[in-house]
């Protein structure tokens, strides 16, 4: 009776549970392109002052004097006034379809529209003007993903609208490290400039007129009296002598997959996704190539301080890399750039030197704050590590220290790296501190 | 005399006393899913995972034993370690054959699991219902043998792909333990 009942369960266990089927489901938001055309000659009449309006994906951020600049992707350019860094005030909304950088001189700000250079005269914050366009100077180029190309044939944009879609599939519950998508290529790979936007303190700009502050993920820098742009292969360059007045002067082809420009002294730094350039700009009129720093696919935000470029790589979105690290490179000769020392990173993404003091984004993984006078050791030398926040991109200011996440953009005091104050917050989607 | 002890034996009071059950098995299983690789044709694949779990308690009452079971378990891709509330309970009384209830619910963390690159694995909660038979003397150590369902959750965060944003999965193991032990 009592094995009867045994071999009765047993049955039952084993029957009951023989077709257990694991379940995976893998959910993943992927971005879908649809086509559309736009027109240059009704794109070209878009450009205007607006009210102030609320961040909802913010892009670059520039400083000048005391007003701030952040692109909205694609839309245009919110003017903040910062004099208060404790409260900062939306000034103005300039509308710039297809923008996504920013430069500005004296009292001219220079914005990429697409295919055309435009400057705007921001005497009056309040109500910037439209003061010169050079056109058909971009022949393509990315937002978010999306890439756009000039038809000068018809005077049209072709361009990509990005949507995000969320998808749920059956995965085999193991881990299918994917294969590397490098056919992705160029366009997927320098869209990250313009998902992120960083800066540095490190960064003299220019000489010659007053210029604000960009950030090592900028693809517009000043340099005596030249506005370097680059693009995805070449670089260009505009003669502003005239700040109102740009004018088209050459064209530099670099290479392939140019994502970033950071001018220190009297080199161009141009960042590529798969190394960085380093051009010899003591004639600013005819940057030459020095030497090339080749590293792996990934992502790759550059400054420099002294001898020293910081050099972060990272995996994920549209980077194609294997790699989360800092590479410190010694660049006292430009022409032979060599490697310091490679640090592991979690996902660094901008980066902010303030020797001694780096500031290094690590996305969801907050922000951490190294002191970098030992080159050989700055792993052993983290001062903080801030986790509570999504860091996308940091510029410091010395005292200042602007950092810029998924959600909102951040301003802290900085006199003291190891206890960060926060002075505001503009959080995304409220025009209202 | 023998026969003496053990009559005195069975009629001892019962007192409550540490046990302890350790198990080790394999978690039998399949995973159906479209193949990316040959037109997302619908694929079948067998999985056999290794487990390991010690269960220490205390016997409450003649049938009854509760307890904290830890284990750890190697899914293919995945190194968890179910951390769980136990219980054990006769349902049959006499003999050298018992058949026991047995069940456990936790939560499995992924401590000792090292994540690749770009991954990041959180452990979730654990069921593990089933039945078995102890074979052994009354107050002995036995060896055990048991059937059980095991459910057991998990998360992980993956790197995007190259045109993605955001990549997670969100992974049930569904299997049939079967496991030998001891316990005393």
């Amino acid at each position: 009776m009592k094995t009867k009942l045994l071999h009765l369960l047993l049955l039952f266990a084993t029957t009951a549970f023989w077709s257990c089927n694991d379940q995976c489901k893998e959910t993943r938001v992927t971005r879908r392109f649809s086509n559309v055309t736009r027109s240059l000659m009704e794109l070209r009449t878009q450009v205007k002052s607006e009210a102030p309006r609320a961040l909802e994906r913010p892009g670059k951020m520039y400083i000048k004097g005391s007003y701030l600049f952040v692109n909205e992707i694609k839309e245009g350019i919110h003017v903040i006034d910062n004099s208060n860094p404790s409260s900062p005030k939306f000034v103005s909304f300039i509308k710039i379809p297809g923008n996504g950088d920013i430069a500005v001189r004296d009292n001219i700000l220079y914005a990429d529209s697409f295919s055309d250079l435009v400057a705007l005269d921001i005497a009056d914050p309040t109500k910037p003007k439209e003061v010169e366009r050079i056109k058909n100077v971009f022949k393509f180029g990315l937002f978010d993903g999306g890439s756009w190309s000039l038809n000068e044939s018809v005077g049209a944009i072709n361009d990509q609208n990005v949507e995000y879609v969320t998808e749920t599939v059956t995965v085999n519950c193991e881990e299918n490290i994917s294969p590397n998508f490098w056919w992705g290529g160029a366009w997927a790979l320098a869209d990250r400039a313009f998902l992120s936007s960083s800066a540095s303190s490190a960064s003299p700009q220019s000489s010659g007129g007053s210029s604000g502050q960009a950030g090592s993920m900028a693809r517009f820098a000043l340099h005596h009296n030249f506005l370097y742009t680059v693009g995805q292969n070449d670089l260009h360059l505009f003669n502003i002598a005239t700040p109102s007045k740009p004018v088209d002067f050459a064209t530099v082809n670099v290479g392939w997959g140019i994502e970033t420009i950071f001018p220190y002294e009297n080199k161009l730094f141009i960042g590529s996704s798969t190394g960085m350039f380093i051009y010899d700009n003591s004639n600013p009129a005819a940057p030459k190539q020095l030497s090339t720093f080749q590293h792996g696919r990934a992502c790759d935000p550059v400054v420099v301080q002294g001898d020293i470029a910081y050099v972060t790589l990272r995996t994920g979105t549209a980077c194609a890399g294997t790699q989360n690290q800092l590479d410190l490179v010694d660049v006292s000769n430009p022409a032979a750039p060599q490697l310091i020392k490679s640090y592991q990173m979690q996902n660094p993404h901008g980066l902010s030197i303030d020797f001694p003091t780096l500031y290094l984004c690590e996305g969801e993984n907050g922000l951490k704050v190294f002191d970098v006078k030992d080159k050989f050791a700055i792993d052993q030398h983290l001062l903080a590590h801030f986790k509570n926040m999504d860091a996308y991109d940091v510029i410091s200011l010395g005292k200042t220290l602007l950092l810029i996440g998924k959600d909102g953009f951040y301003q802290y005091d900085s006199s003291n790296p190891l206890d960060l104050k926060l002075l505001s917050k503009i959080p995304v989607g409220k025009t209202t501190i | 005399m023998l026969l003496m002890t053990n009559v005195l034996r069975a009629q001892d009071p019962f007192v409550k006393h540490y046990v302890n059950h350790t198990e080790f098995g394999g978690l039998f299983g399949r995973v159906k899913y479209p193949n990316l690789y040959n037109g997302n044709q619908e694929q079948v694949d067998n999985r056999l995972s290794m487990t390991i779990q010690t269960f220490n308690g205390v016997q409450l009452t003649r049938r009854l034993s509760t307890g904290v079971t830890i284990g750890m378990d190697w899914y293919k891709a995945a190194l968890l370690n179910p951390v769980a509330a136990g219980l054990r309970y006769d349902l049959t009384k006499k003999g050298n054959v018992k058949i026991y209830g047995t069940a456990d619910i936790g939560y499995a963390f992924a401590w000792f699991h090292d994540d690749a690159e770009g991954f990041n694995t959180k452990g979730g909660l654990m069921v593990n219902p089933g039945i078995g038979m102890r074979i052994g003397k009354p107050g002995a150590t036995a060896v055990t043998l048991a059937f059980t369902y095991k459910r057991q959750e998990a998360d992980i965060d993956k790197p995007p792909l190259w045109d993605q944003t955001e990549r997670s999965e969100e992974r049930v193991y569904n299997r049939l333990a079967i496991r030998l032990g001891i316990s005393f």
